[in-house]
């Protein structure tokens, strides 16, 4: 016992004596969340700009560049006079979108001719480009209807029974816990816990590998009566409870403070970051066991915890990667800590849904303790290797 | 020789010996292999396979058909054609639905009501609902563009049948007489690889480049603590030359892997590549410049020790992945974080680049980036003049100060 308190003495001064730990456990991760929370505080980026190119200029043309503009999603910005002005205009990224009204617009729809409303939207954004998208489709629609309803009640149907000749279904679509499409919501909840997943890996196999590069890994095991679980154990204890705390500090920050749906209990969520905290420490481990040279551990932590965005499956859906690629979703603490999200803070369905996860999460402290096995030797005969 | 032209001549061997000798280091260290080749050459394939199914398909929905009649048949089968939707089985209730959502069995449930056969009877509108699961934003996006397909199809088809039999004739029956067309630009397929990768390409080259030139950096910083304050194997040269010269010494190394980068990777996958390779090239060339001056200022200042680097650059790439406006526009950033992405080579480069490489612009469109890049050059380098002014003139002080050369540090330890 009074190895592993000695150890854990050891650890604190090692932790105090350099600022890199304060920056690595404490100001990146909690400067990223509050860089998150800030940047997407709008939620969703409405007010796309986009223009008109109207060749009709006719009432019917200028009312439904009125209600285009009326729209909350797009905001119209310019009036251009041809579709190669607004391609420029999109080039130069001044638009994202451009809705184009034919000459002899007004004219032909009224005497049955038909006419056709064109829209372009710029998809290398996804967001403004879809939501420009949606704005002119309903306008599209909406000026259409708009005729016909005119043209229906001229002849004679009442007014009610024309609106329903128009539009016979109607499909609600609900987004479920996030009716607004909040975009933090969606990505505050993913990219800050997976933030703080590539620091603790960083920090894990710094702290580990550096008594290797520096020889002091002699020291650090002898501390500890010799004992590598021990030493590993002792080392990481101290940063867990600093990472615990960060990891608080995220939760209150999004569920408190920005009121981003906790649909289930606090527990749930509060154990999910505990467990979360120590699976990447033991994720960390596993990797600096593995390859026990600083450099290139750092690199492999580095390289898994930033594919780790992607591969996590945050946007694009695990289950419509390919195979071999999302597979090793599974591989990450991330990944379940998502899950868990999902489960019990956005959709609120109850602990049992997502048992596996929880039981996930504790699969890698156990896989780091066989594997500091390997790590021993590497701290009795301490090589850099450069 | 004349005065000016031998300072000229002097200063350009100086330049070519920093260079030789960066260019030495860079070949001969596994880390910087790693960082200036390895990790443009994979990065760019590892990402473009993860996102290269491009688009969700045939999401998993749940039916609950409150109608059971042939119209709510019909409308269910429509929503299971569209390549959005798979329809995976009826539920007999809402709450069994909610139990197939809550087991990830669907991430969407589709409510026709009882009346919904009646009402389209009658004459009167119905109203269907659908939940959609919000854990993933494009599952959403999937849906709602299907539901609206097969709202306004379905809603046609009611329709005429619905004048038909109220015997009006004429043109609205069928065809509206306004009809639309919308044209998706960059990504015609609204993929999601051909989205996010050539935003990613361009942050790959920078990041990966900044992570070299600071792992560089602090191995020296490293190798001039072991010996008491001077690397060995730094060339003597002035401030302006040992930047030039390194800087030309990376380029060698990221000249090829843009042309490999930018063009043969969106080529490799059929990503939207539309661009010229005389508009892009030239473009970024101002990237790689800037963001080797950014670099050793962030050496200078932050990387003791040649494996911080790690610690200090890598998680910036997510930062400046959110700053480059690929997920959250820029026009929407609060003027703060605007003015931050403004300081950062590559939230232009990935602007610029996007628009030409997948809206085909040329230079002149994208001049305001293309300029802003080259300004960032200017003012890193003054930066990193006066950074290496400062820590000079103080390493002389120390020097005279103690009368022991040994004794002497490079700048304060800051991290």
């Amino acid at each position: 016992m009074s190895g592993l308190y000695n150890s854990i003495r050891r650890e604190l001064r090692q932790l105090g004596s350099r600022r890199l730990y304060l920056w690595a456990m404490v100001l990146v991760p909690v400067g990223m969340a509050l860089f998150f929370v800030s940047l997407l505080s709008e939620g969703l980026p409405e007010r796309v700009p986009t223009a008109i190119v109207d060749l009709d200029n006719s009432s019917l043309s200028h009312r439904v560049s009125r209600s285009l503009n009326s729209q909350q999603n797009v905001a119209v910005t310019m009036n251009l006079d041809s579709y190669h002005d607004a391609m420029r205009k999109i080039q130069e990224g001044e638009i994202f979108g451009f809705f184009y009204i034919p000459r002899n617009f007004e004219e032909d729809a009224l005497n049955g001719t038909g006419t056709t409303i064109t829209y372009y939207t710029n998809m290398t954004y996804f967001v403004p480009g879809t939501l420009a998208y949606k704005a002119f489709k309903s306008m599209a629609v909406m000026a259409s209807g708009g005729i016909v309803q005119t043209q229906l009640t001229g002849m004679g149907v009442p007014e009610e029974v024309a609106g329903v000749v128009l539009q016979p279904v109607v499909i609600d679509a609900h987004g479920l816990h996030n009716p607004w499409l909040n975009y933090s919501i969606y990505l505050s909840n993913s990219f800050i816990p997976c933030l703080l997943e590539l620091m603790i890996m960083l920090v894990t196999a710094w702290s580990i590998c550096h008594e290797i590069k520096t020889g002091g890994s002699v020291q650090w095991l002898a501390c500890a009566d010799g004992s590598m679980l021990k030493a590993v154990v002792a080392k990481l204890l101290p940063q867990t409870v600093v990472f615990l705390a960060v990891s608080l500090f995220m939760q209150v920050l999004l569920f408190r403070y920005c009121h981003f749906p906790l649909n289930g209990s606090w527990s749930a969520m509060l154990l999910a970051g505990f467990l979360f905290v120590i699976a990447c420490q033991s994720f960390g481990v596993i990797l600096a066991s593995a390859v026990p040279n600083l450099r290139l551990a750092l690199s492999v932590c580095s390289l898994i915890g930033i594919l780790a965005f992607s591969v996590a499956g945050f946007s694009f859906p695990v289950e419509k990667m390919y195979g071999a690629i999302g597979i090793f979703s599974y591989v990450l603490p991330i990944r379940y800590y998502f899950l868990i999200y999902i489960d019990q803070a956005l959709n609120g369905v109850g602990f049992y849904y997502s048992r596996v996860y929880y039981a996930a999460l504790l699969v890698f402290p156990l896989v780091a303790a066989v594997m500091t096995l390997n790590l021993k030797r590497f701290c009795q005969r301490p090589v850099y290797i450069r | 020789m004349t005065g000016p032209l031998r300072y000229m001549a002097r200063w350009v061997s100086e330049v070519a010996h920093v260079w030789k000798r960066e260019l030495r280091l860079m070949f001969t260290d596994i880390g910087i292999i790693l960082f200036f080749f390895v990790l443009p050459l994979a990065y760019p394939l590892v990402y473009t396979l993860i996102y290269n199914p491009e688009v969700v398909n045939d999401i998993a929905v749940a039916v609950v058909d409150n109608s059971r009649t042939s119209q709510s048949r019909d409308l269910v089968r429509q929503l299971d054609a569209t390549p959005a939707i798979d329809v995976v089985g009826y539920a007999s209730s809402l709450s069994e639905a909610k139990r197939w959502h809550a087991e990830k069995r669907c991430y969407g449930v589709l409510v026709i009501p009882e009346s919904y056969a009646r009402n389209l009877g009658r004459g009167e509108q119905s109203t269907v609902e659908f939940y959609s699961d919000m854990s993933l934003l494009i599952r959403f996006r999937s849906f709602l563009s299907a539901l609206t397909d097969v709202q306004l199809a379905t809603g046609a088809k009611i329709r005429s049948e619905l004048m038909a039999s109220a015997g009006v004739s004429g043109s609205m029956g069928g065809g509206a007489p306004i009809s639309n067309q919308a044209f998706f630009l960059g990504d015609t397929e609204q993929g999601f690889a051909s989205f996010v990768i050539p935003g990613i390409l361009v942050l790959i080259l920078q990041q990966s480049l900044i992570l070299g030139v600071t792992m560089l950096a602090g191995t020296s910083t490293e190798r001039s603590l072991r010996n008491g304050g001077t690397d060995p194997l730094e060339v003597p040269a002035g401030i302006t030359a040992t930047a030039v010269g390194k800087t030309l010494a990376y380029l060698v190394t990221y000249i090829p892997m843009a042309v490999y980068a930018l063009h043969y990777v969106p080529m490799i996958f059929s990503l939207p590549h539309i661009g010229s390779m005389t508009q892009y090239l030239p473009f970024i060339l101002p990237m790689f410049i800037a963001s080797s001056f950014l670099g050793m200022i962030i050496a200078r200042l932050m990387v003791r020790e040649r494996e911080m680097a790690f610690m200090v650059v890598v998680f910036t790439s997510v930062v400046f992945l959110f700053l480059s406006g690929l997920t959250w526009p820029r026009y929407a950033m609060s003027p703060f974080w605007y003015w931050v992405g403004n300081c950062i080579p590559a939230v232009w480069g990935v602007e610029g680049f996007i628009r030409i490489n997948s809206n085909g612009a040329d230079l002149s469109a994208v001049s305001h980036p293309y300029l802003m890049m080259w300004l960032q050059c200017v003012v890193y380098f003054v930066i990193y003049w006066a950074l290496m002014k400062w820590t000079r003139r103080r390493q002389v002080v120390a020097a005279v100060s103690q009368k022991d050369i040994s004794a002497t540090e490079l700048p304060s330890e800051t991290v």
